[in-house]
């Protein structure tokens, strides 16, 4: 029935209850039929920000490999799983996974994250059905235990669930009472944490964007400081991942975290004395510098459903080979980069920067060391900010490439700095300022791809010439898919420059110079006693 | 929510068996099923293992949802309910000749568990009465076991004949070959006849099983404790077969 109350209830077995005296106590009163028994080494998927938790779900990769997936609420109910099944151990991916509801979810959360196991264990799974003499089934009831892989006897965690069956609530309510008379008792937290708690296994949430919160009155230099420290562990917990090549992402994090680091090592470089400046930032330049090729072909492999489209239908497996070179490409210099990453000469390198950050940069006094971070943010933002405008007007039809690029640099600066010092400034007011800022961002950023990719596609072309046999329709669908590039970038230089319009108006301007100030009001209590 | 209506005007063609195998396979499907028994004897009930209720209510059945309801159980398997028999059934002809619009009771009474069930089964008495009037009421799909000799092959007709003299649709009417047994030669004839004479039976044949006839002794569907036999997996392909017809009725 569907709208039937079906009670039901999950308990958690103490560890010192022995299997015979739970079994024992239930065929007290009922007769039991064991409907189900299996047991299989499995693993629990997540991606590396943990996005399947975070959504109250949870994976399971079965011993055959295929996938379970399940609402927190339905955990380990086999009628109630989104299944996949036809894939391998390697199937990882949302399009490694054959068209089925289960992808359908997973698409929009994975994105270009991989699943990968985050817990191995023993999983055993037994249905009871609680029956009377005549074998009528009174109570459902299941018992999912969880045992380490080196221990597969001794459970870790023992979850019951008893389910009501339309008119028996007597005999459920007669279960209930013997399990709770046997110590059975509810989980505190919600059904994913609880699993994952008696597991031990703790979800770490990771976001490249830093969330920190800067006191308006530290100094200066202590609190660049700390949002290089930061954004360096950010980086270094992306290392395992790029080693063992899991997905994507996390090179492209890493670099992301570099580029703040270079941000902040660069535009607030007036808490640093000069000569350190230079070193840190040829330190800082090299480790991307190093990541820029892998990224380069990551790019492309990811959209090449995107660039195939590009073409008439009959030219699209033209350009297959160039994919099957990239590929090539690709899987030469991961493994570089994973042998780099892994090698002790990298390691000595950023455990040395990571030293430098980590309990504030130590240095002689500059002009802007001590002063409240405030004040530095405040002149840093409002600078950036006249840059961009001034540019932004001058910009016309005529304006060349190479200047709407560099206001894009500058765009993201702007945007690292709010994520900097954000949290010193009124929130309402800093979410519309961003809001601004990315939506000008999408479009230069859109802009600048192609045209980094028609480069791209341009050097490829030239080292076509030195091959001894050419491939005709290859080169001819390359012009095919530059030229295409080329109209797009057209039409996005347009839309860039009719976004900067409304960024730099006098509107936005208001709207950065009441943002952005030193007011006593927007210090914290004690800087203000600081100044009386 | 569908209704079908497991019927023959005849005994023993197994109207039970494909209430209860039907019911099962539609629970299996995913769907949320009600198995009504109306026959007082209480066959479907027994299979189930759920003995009537004890106490002989009247007119519940065809007036008060909410106690209808509480005589529902669920069954040994998910989503498959059962709404057992009651020896009071067997009183359900005259507790309807005494209501007004005696024959719609049990359309209007199953069409308020609309939001219960995806699909009601009617496992019917062998009769033609007033009960039986309900029944072509309220199905959208009357399925008549049809034991393939001379006598139930004129039952068939009978019944086709109500159909034509009372006004019901004659289009709901769906008739199976039942309790078939292939090296009869009797009844290979009578098949080859009668669906050529009626091209509306359904293409699943029900063939005359030892394992179906145990079901009295496994007190369950023969679907859930012999699956893998040719003769059981009928049932199933039956049940498709049904889901089809009554999507391309909608």
């Amino acid at each position: 029935m569907k709208t039937s109350q079906i009670n039901q209830a999950h308990y958690l077995l103490p560890d010192n209850l022995t299997k015979k005296l739970f079994l024992d106590t239930l065929k007290s009163s009922f007769s039991l039929k064991q409907v189900e028994n299996t047991t299989e080494n499995f693993s629990v998927l997540d991606n590396f920000e943990w996005r399947l938790y975070q959504k109250k779900l949870m994976a399971i990769r079965h011993k055959d490999q295929s996938i379970s997936l399940w609402n927190e609420s339905d955990l380990f109910d086999d009628e109630l799983a989104l299944k996949i099944g036809d894939i391998t151990s390697q199937s990882k991916f949302w399009w490694d996974f054959p068209d089925s509801p289960a992808k359908k979810t997973l698409k929009p959360i994975l994105n270009l994250r991989a699943l990968h196991p985050v817990y191995n264990g023993v999983l055993k799974i037994e249905e009871f059905n609680l029956q009377n003499e005549n074998g009528k089934t009174l109570v459902f009831c299941q018992l999912i235990s969880i045992c380490d892989t080196e221990r597969p006897r001794i459970p870790i965690m023992r979850q019951i669930r008893i389910s009501s069956v339309t008119g028996y609530i007597k005999e459920y309510n007669l279960a209930d009472k013997l399990l709770l008379g046997l110590n059975a008792f509810e989980p505190t937290l919600p059904p994913l944490d609880s699993l994952l708690g008696a597991i031990g296994v703790s979800p770490q949430i990771y976001t490249v964007k830093p969330e920190l919160n800067i006191p308006a009155n530290m100094p200066a230099r202590a609190a660049v400081s700390s949002i290089i420290s930061t954004m360096i562990e950010k980086q270094r917990l992306t290392e395992h991942g790029i080693i063992k090549d899991i997905d994507t992402e996390f090179l492209h994090h890493y670099r992301v975290a570099i580029r703040m680091v270079r941000a902040a090592i660069a535009q607030l470089k007036e808490v640093f004395p000069p000569q350190d400046i230079t070193v840190l930032k040829q330190r800082f330049g090299n480790l991307a510098k190093e990541t820029n090729y892998l990224r380069d072909i990551d790019v492309f492999i990811l959209d090449k459903a995107r660039y195939m489209n590009f073409l008439p239908e009959s030219m699209r497996n033209d350009l297959l080979p160039m994919f099957d070179d990239f590929e090539k490409n690709r899987q030469t210099e991961a493994k570089r980069i994973s042998r780099w990453i892994g090698s002790r000469v990298y390691r000595k390198e950023i455990e040395e920067l990571q030293l430098l950050f980590s309990n504030g940069y130590s240095a002689v006094e500059t002009a802007w060391s001590e002063k409240p971070t405030i004040e530095l943010a405040v002149n840093k933002i409002q600078k950036t900010y006249k840059k961009i405008y001034k540019a932004a007007l001058k910009i016309n039809n005529s304006t060349p490439d190479d200047e709407i690029h560099d206001i894009r640099i500058d765009c993201k600066k702007l945007r690292y700095l709010l994520y900097f010092f954000g949290s010193e400034f009124k929130k309402k007011k800093l979410k519309i300022v961003l809001n601004h800022l990315k939506s000008l961002q999408d479009k230069l950023g859109i802009f600048n791809d192609l045209t980094v990719q028609g480069e791209f596609l341009k050097n490829y072309l030239i080292q076509l010439e030195h091959k001894p046999k050419k491939d005709i329709m290859l080169i001819a669908s390359l012009g095919g898919l530059i030229s295409t590039l080329y109209t797009m970038q057209i039409q996005e230089r347009d839309k860039c420059i009719k976004e900067l319009a409304v960024f730099s108006n006098d509107d936005n301007q208001q709207l950065f110079s009441n943002t952005f100030i030193v007011s006593s009001r927007g210090l914290p209590k004690a800087h203000k006693r600081a100044k009386k | 929510m569908k209704i079908i209506a497991s019927y023959s005007i005849k005994g023993g063609v197994g109207k039970t068996a494909a209430s209860v195998n039907l019911a099962y396979a539609s629970a299996k499907a995913g769907n949320e099923t009600l198995l009504i028994d109306l026959d007082p004897q209480g066959a479907s009930s027994f299979y189930f293992r759920i003995g009537a209720s004890k106490k002989e209510s009247r007119s519940y059945f065809f007036t008060k949802k909410n106690r209808l309801l509480k005589n529902i159980r669920g069954s040994n398997y998910k989503r498959l309910d059962i709404l057992p028999a009651n020896l009071s059934f067997r009183n359900f002809d005259i507790m309807l000749s005494s209501m007004n619009k005696s024959k719609k009771r049990l359309k209007e009474i199953l069409s308020s568990l609309e939001d219960e069930y995806d699909l009601i089964i009617l496992d019917c008495p062998p009769n033609i009465n007033l009960l039986s009037e309900n029944v072509f009421n309220a199905a959208d799909m009357v399925l008549v076991p049809v034991i393939p000799t001379t006598l139930s092959e004129r039952t068939y007709e009978q019944l086709l004949n109500f159909f034509q003299n009372n006004n019901y649709k004659k289009k709901i009417i769906h008739p199976f070959f039942s309790m078939a047994q292939s090296k009869n030669k009797l009844h290979h004839q009578t098949i080859t006849d009668m669906e050529q004479r009626y091209p509306v039976f359904m293409k699943s044949i029900i063939s005359f099983s030892p394992e179906i006839e145990r079901m009295g002794i496994h007190r369950e569907p023969v679907l859930a404790y012999a699956s893998k036999k040719n003769h059981v997996q009928a049932y199933r392909t039956l049940f498709n077969e049904i889901v089809n017809v009554l999507a391309k009725d909608k």
